[in-house]
């Protein structure tokens, strides 16, 4: 476990120098993936301005949601890239390399790549809780409990991810499939959390787990949900062991396509 | 005539290239599903917390409005862009200068034969659906409609066309076009009334979207409004007078672009 840890961190220290070669490609990514963000900051506030608070979500509600989201999104995909191109290993074949390295397979295809877009939606998602923090002046509880909700988002954000990207190992076409399927859980994830009531809430939380990365946890900070609290820690276990059997049983239905691509 | 057989061809040929993937189909239905599906199903919510009316507007029309954003976003012209930037990065452009063909017009119907199955296909379901569940507004049931949609639509194809392939011609100065991709993607988003309808904007934000190329892009979403029947005339005018401007820069940017590009063989 340990050795792969080393491992993963290796790749990550890699990537991370080698995309910061092309000095001015990763600042631009970085700075236009913050602004591109910020059009969601601007859009949830002028609907709340518009129609009001509703289910009680204020716009440093909204802001918040936009955070945690932002920076779960980013850590996985800055650090874990490797799990998107996953589509593009299998249908070229390059996927016959993390197949012979002796590493562990999961490990090794999330961090074969760096996404630094994803580091500007760290960057951006860490400014908006800052703005969180201080507006709604949260305590040290609060602030804890953001941490540790951050970390549990992360880790159900990528369990969801090798879930949905495992889909590859499954279709000829597949990256179409598998973004049509990620883009299902990834837009509730950045809606207005306030109005998913009903059976609308039940179902982008037990069933597509959108709500449970942002949502509830805006939710949890705000009214210190200790129920909540435990949903989403379930939850995330249960989306890693699910995660990791469905990615080993998807190996096992790969076929190489024979060409040759070595190293990289 | 030329031209309108290249054209002609170039669909022809995408549209059944597309046919034949089913699952592009399927991620085309489940990214309108997830953006529009679920905002359509909010907006529901929230209309009926305010009695079915807000700023004057009921949700059948915003439904409407939301719909045309995301099914004209199926058409996916947004993406000339990236074709552009990945033929200069690859050196492929040089291979299509050569052809008999004039390069930006090729890409233009390229991405319009791309887009047409799957716009057609989605549009079809998406209208029926709404049809069936959210029924049609009144200003939908009105010959000045259908006239002034259809010059609007067109008009949107040519500002959109215009629009990206300004952004994609930057490729052959800056070379990674990405990120100013994402932030005029995200101005039309805005502007052109996506996750807002563009009857809730402020005041400010609509004047904005009015005279931008961005919302013009997308005026689509004006149509189903009541104003429509008194500002279309302005609002075709303003798209008209954007397809002139953006017209004259995408040429002048081009010609520069041109004398850019060195011819290395291979």
């Amino acid at each position: 476990m340990m050795r792969e840890l080393r491992f993963a961190l290796y790749a990550i220290k890699k990537n991370i120098q080698s995309s910061a070669e092309l000095r001015t490609s990763f600042l631009m990514n970085i700075i236009g993936m913050t602004i591109n963000n910020t059009a969601f900051i601007i859009l949830w506030v002028f609907f709340v301005q518009s129609v009001g608070v509703i289910g009680g979500w204020t716009a440093m509600d909204i802001v918040a949601l936009q955070g945690i989201t932002a920076v779960t999104y980013g850590l996985v995909f800055s650090f874990g890239a490797g799990i998107k191109k996953l589509p593009d290993y299998v249908a070229s074949g390059t996927f016959d390399r993390f197949m012979l390295s002796p590493k562990n397979i999961l490990v090794r295809v999330a961090t074969s790549s760096f996404g630094a877009s994803g580091v500007g939606d760290i960057v951006f998602g860490v400014v908006c809780l800052i703005i969180y923090g201080i507006i709604s002046h949260i305590s040290m509880a609060q602030i804890l409990l953001l941490l540790i909700l951050v970390i549990l988002a992360t880790l159900l954000f990528f369990a969801v991810a090798i879930t949905i990207y495992s889909a590859s190992f499954l279709f000829t076409d597949a990256s179409f499939v598998v973004n049509g399927l990620f883009e299902l859980f990834l837009t509730p994830s950045l809606f207005h959390g306030g109005a998913f009531q009903g059976a609308t809430r039940a179902f982008f939380m037990f069933v597509i787990p959108a709500l449970l990365v942002g949502t509830i946890p805006v939710e949890i900070i705000k009214n210190l949900s200790m129920g909540k609290l435990a949903i989403v820690t379930v939850f995330t276990f249960i989306w890693l062991i699910i995660a990791i059997k469905v990615f080993n049983w998807a190996v096992r239905r790969y076929e190489s396509s024979n060409l040759m691509t070595f190293g990289g | 005539m030329k031209e309108i057989r290249l054209a002609r061809k170039i669909i022809k040929t995408l549209v059944k290239d597309r046919i034949q993937y089913p699952a592009r189909l399927f991620a085309d239905t489940a990214s309108i599903v997830a953006r529009c599906g679920i905002l359509l199903l909010l907006y529901s919510y929230v209309f009926g917390l305010n009695n079915g009316v807000i700023k004057g507007t009921t949700f059948v029309v915003v439904a409407w409005s939301m719909f045309f954003y995301f099914s004209f976003s199926t058409l996916g012209l947004s993406r000339i862009a990236r074709y552009i930037m990945q033929d200069i990065i690859s050196g492929h452009i040089e291979v299509l200068f050569s052809k008999p063909i004039f390069y930006l017009s090729y890409r233009a119907w390229w991405q319009i034969g791309v887009g047409a199955y799957p716009f057609v296909v989605t549009t079809i379901l998406g209208s029926t659906a709404l049809i069936f569940t959210v029924g049609v507004p009144e200003t939908m049931a009105t010959s000045l409609f259908y006239l002034t949609f259809l010059l609007t639509f067109v008009g949107a194809v040519i500002v959109s066309l215009f629009v990206y392939t300004i952004v994609g011609l930057l490729a052959f100065w800056v070379e990674d076009i990405t990120p100013v991709h994402w932030i005029i993607d995200k101005a039309v988003m805005i502007l052109g009334g996506s996750y807002l309808p563009i009857a809730l904007f402020p005041d400010f934000m609509y004047k904005i979207s009015l005279y931008s190329p961005f919302g013009a892009s997308v005026f689509v979403t004006h149509t189903v409004y009541e104003s429509w029947a008194t500002v279309w005339y302005k609002l075709i005018g303003i798209q008209m007078a954007w397809v002139l401007v953006l017209g004259i820069i995408v040429y002048l940017m081009f010609s520069k672009a041109v004398k850019n590009v060195s011819v290395n063989g291979g």
